[in-house]
């Protein structure tokens, strides 16, 4: 019983952060019908400056989330401009995969140039801090990274609930055609809307570092499980997206707890063959099954 | 409707047998040895192309099984085996077909989702299949990788029999391609490209068209990584199950034109030689992945169609336009442009 | 009349989130009939189409056709059987020409699925087809360079080839130009006198009235009206709905 709630606690935290970066995904997909495999690049990426800006200025990873987020969130809206907006919305989806790849593939070569593919941690001097609740340790870093995944989703939530991007944003994803005729600038919402789903990607990434070692490749890890959780999620649905995550998180803690830390590995495999067997239109219903 | 053309059949023979006189006419083991991974990546392409460009399912697990054909050659003939001579080349046969039957319930699974969500599940597919390539150790040693008998080919001429096995499995993919595409099962495939939903409503029997296609790919595909494996006589699972050999086939077909017979070996003779190039030089090398993704976006962005199809397409429109210019005066006379831009 | 009825309709309904697409949809088909299904823009009339067709899972509800229970309803196994339906929106396959449109809609077994694609006899057939619906001159084009019109002309050609009990068509006329109805409304007579019963949803009140007997009115995902054409026109629940909204 110890284990199991140790497990799930530990799940619960990695879950929080996995909410994070996947809500970017189905941000993205909502808006703009694209999947986006640089995701796990740019969190990969948002993790090296992290790592740069500690051990060359001594930022504090947490803190460099200020200055990781604007620099992505202006490398994401470049990506739309240049190569996303190009591809012709018949062929959006399909094609936005390959071409995300074709960017996540680059950014990974770059990253390799500049940092080669050795693993790297980010470690402040709190990395290995942990405390003790009623006999169950948790890292004071997850504690943290959790507590900055919520707060940035509330963020997020907020700006789609309360503001007029926000609106236009949740209007394009219901409706593109009437959003547009309402005077919804759609490109100018698909730019910045992706722009904001790397960025908040990233922000997860600033941290990243310092609760698992890195190098340029890690990004395929990231993105096989992000990609899995969106497909758990629904395709699209937020809410969708959260509660996958957060299975994620917490399935992967129990099988590495109970059998073993490799099989953890295939956790989202075992999820998503299970799921698409009993329910091939996700947990929150919205695979795409065709149109009618 | 098509029938065999005999310019069809003068280029297919031109074609096979430039192929096949390659290997004789230029020998270095240098050359060869590109011309090898050229024909692996035509091959690849070509099975690719038959799920990908004829039924629009974008299928990212191929690379999974190229790695069961690799893992399965490798536990076949060990190093402890002997040198195996030819026996390799001679079971691809069986291991396609075990490899086929492997992946219709994977198929099965996958083609519950369509669109850009299959593309997904078999990303991820391809992720799992690389995590138990490291994780099975008693079928692949882990990363520690495994060892193949080497053959005792005689080394000048070395590569030749491995580029000659990969060309025979190109020209059976081709055959396959060109089979199914009179057959009713292209044309099943082509209404599922199209309109799938609507296909389902007039009875065509959309299920069992896709798993076919997909374990028939699959299979040429598995058979392909069991040369591969043979060649390079020693595998690990990072470059047996690799997602730039998915991504590599994916880009060929796109780069010589998706849905069209030749398509994806044009992409390979234009991509892979300077692939092999840049990959060997150790000062070009770090620039590769950079290179390749830069490649790959370029083709995508202006030549989404890619070369064949606009070439058919342009030849098309010269020929339109002259059967204008020698029609009568009246229409020659200097006259709004209609050309419409595409 | 002493018609037998060939599709049967009961309780069909069908909830989309909190919008009630179809509730409680009762009606029938009989044999021989061209049979109108009509009712203002959103009444649920296309809905009621894929919950028959089983392109939708309907929540409640049975349909039956031939007087058999449709269990799990899948539009390829319909279709076997003679239930074959056109959208509203023309679709065809764009990339193919219109002989291949017409021959993949011959229901083969699965084993036959290697055979040649288009065999002598297919293309007669397929040609003879399309000359009889005047598309004859563009048998080797692609579909997708037709007109709507005429693509709506291919729809109706191509489930033919099933040979359908009964057709169900959505809006045949929407979107079509005058002439192009008239030709429509005269092939969907032909097919009729061949046999076929249809179930038309159209909003072309002068074609329902001049085709349809009997007619079903639906508002709001529910069967408010039924009968001969001057009946349900001077009905006052139907003029209240078209009028209401
Ligand atoms: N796939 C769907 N998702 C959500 N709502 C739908 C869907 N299809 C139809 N509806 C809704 O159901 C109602 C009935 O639509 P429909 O059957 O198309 O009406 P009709 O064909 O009579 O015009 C409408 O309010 C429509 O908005
Ligand atoms: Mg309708």
């Amino acid at each position: 019983m110890r284990l199991f709630v140790q497990a799930v606690i530990l799940g619960l935290l990695a879950g929080g952060v996995y909410a994070l970066m996947a809500s970017g995904l189905t941000l993205a997909f909502g808006i703009m019908r694209v999947i986006n495999v640089a995701q796990g690049v740019m969190i990969i990426l948002g993790a090296y400056v992290s790592y740069t800006l500690f051990t060359h200025f001594g930022v504090d990873p947490f803190l460099s989330v200020l200055f990781v987020v604007p620099v992505v969130f202006v490398l994401g809206v470049v990506i739309e401009l240049v190569f996303i907006r190009p591809l012709r919305p018949s062929e959006r989806e399909e094609l936005s995969l390959l071409v995300t790849w074709a960017v996540a593939l680059g950014i990974e070569g770059v990253l390799g140039l500049v940092y080669s593919t050795t693993y790297r941690s980010t470690i402040p001097s709190y990395a290995n801090a942990a405390w003790r609740i009623g006999g169950f340790a948790v890292l004071q870093v997850q504690v943290y990274a959790f507590g900055l995944s919520v707060v940035i989703l509330a963020v997020l939530g907020v700006v789609l609930a309360k503001t007029r991007f926000g609106r236009a944003v949740r209007g394009t994803v219901q409706n593109p055609a009437s959003a547009a005729l309402l005077g919804v600038d759609e490109r100018k919402v698909a730019a910045i809307g992706f722009g904001l789903s790397v960025a908040t990607a990233a922000a997860a990434g600033a941290v990243y570092g310092v609760v698992t070692p890195f190098n340029p490749g890690s990004h395929y890890d990231l993105i096989s499980l992000l990609l899995t959780i969106i497909v758990l999620g629904g395709m699209g649905s937020l809410p969708g997206t959260v509660v996958a995550a957060v299975l994620m998180g917490v399935s992967q803690a129990l099988l590495a707890t109970y059998i073993s830390p490799t099989s953890a590995k295939l956790t989202f495999f075992i999820l998503l063959i299970g799921i698409l067997v009993v329910r091939p239109q996700g947990l929150f219903g919205a695979v795409e099954r065709g149109k009618l | 409707m098509r029938t065999v053309s005999r310019s069809g059949v003068a280029l297919t023979v031109v074609i096979v047998a430039g192929l096949a006189a390659f290997p004789f006419v230029f020998q270095a083991n240098w050359v060869v040895n590109i011309a090898v991974f050229t024909m692996m990546y035509a091959g690849l392409a070509t099975a690719w192309n038959l799920l990908g460009g004829y039924s629009g399912y974008i299928s990212l697990c191929n690379a999974a099984f190229f790695g069961v054909g690799a893992y399965a050659i490798a536990n076949l003939f060990p190093t402890s085996g002997g040198p195996p001579g030819s026996t390799p080349f001679l079971i691809l046969p069986l291991l396609g077909l075990g490899a086929a039957i492997l992946s219709i319930p994977i198929g099965w699974v996958a083609f519950r989702t369509r669109g850009v969500t299959f593309a997904i599940v078999t990303i991820s597919l391809l992720f799992v299949a690389q995590t138990l390539a490291f994780l099975m150790r008693s079928f692949t040693r882990g990363s520690q990788g495994m060892g193949i008998g080497v053959p005792r080919f005689s080394v000048a001429t070395y590569e030749r029999p491995f580029y000659l096995a990969l060309l025979a499995i190109f020209v059976f993919a081709v055959s396959v391609c060109w089979y199914v595409r009179r057959a009713k099962l292209g044309l099943t495939l082509f209404a599922i490209r199209d309109d799938e939903d609507r296909a389902r409503g007039l009875g065509v029997d959309t299920e069992i068209a896709k798993l076919v296609t997909f374990a028939m790919s699959l299979g040429i595909t598995a058979m392909i990584g069991g040369v591969w494996a043979y060649y390079i006589t020693y595998i690990y699972p990072q470059f047996a199950v690799d997602p730039l050999i998915t991504i590599g086939m994916v880009l060929m077909v796109f780069l010589g034109g998706k849905g069209t017979l030749w398509g994806p070996l044009l992409g390979a003779l234009l991509l892979v030689p300077a692939q092999r190039l840049l990959a060997q030089n150790a000062s070009t090398a770090r620039w590769y992945l950079i290179l390749y993704s830069g490649v790959f976006l370029l083709v995508i962005l202006l030549l989404p169609r890619g070369i064949i199809p606009s070439v058919q397409d342009l030849i098309a429109r010269l020929r339109s336009k002259s059967d204008r210019d020698t029609s009568p005066p009246a229409a020659t006379v200097p006259t709004v442009r209609t050309e419409v831009v595409p | 009349m002493s018609a037998q009825t060939l599709l049967e309709v009961d309780g069909l309904s069908k909830r989309f989130g909190g919008v009630a697409a179809v509730s409680g949809a009762t009606f029938s088909v009989d044999t021989g009939t061209i049979t109108g299904l009509i009712g203002p823009n959103g009444s649920g009339k296309t809905t009621v189409f894929n919950l028959i067709t089983g392109y939708l899972k309907a929540d409640a509800g049975t349909v039956r056709f031939e007087g058999e229970r449709v269990r799990r309803a899948n539009p390829r196994r319909l279709y076997r059987r003679g239930l074959s339906r056109t959208f509203q929106q023309a679709r065809v396959f764009p990339e193919m020409t219109l002989v291949e449109n017409l021959v993949v809609a011959v229901a083969v077994p699965v084993w036959a699925l290697g055979r040649r694609g288009i065999s002598r006899a297919d293309a007669a057939r397929a040609e003879e087809l399309l000359d009889r619906f005047g598309l004859g001159s563009h048998a080797h084009r692609k579909a997708g360079e037709l007109s709507f019109g005429q693509r709506k002309l291919l729809e109706f050609a191509t489930v033919l080839l099933g040979r359908p009990r009964l057709v169900l068509l959505d809006e045949p006329a929407s979107g079509v130009n005058p002439l192009m109805i008239e030709q429509m409304e005269r092939h969907i007579r032909d097919v009729h006198a061949e046999g076929v019963t249809f179930l038309v949803v159209e909003h072309d009140m002068n074609l329902v009235m001049r085709l349809c007997d009997p007619i079903v009115v639906l508002d709001h995902g529910a069967k408010i009206a039924e009968g001969h054409p001057a009946d349900v026109r001077a009905d006052p629940a139907v003029l209240d709905a078209y009028l209401g909204d």
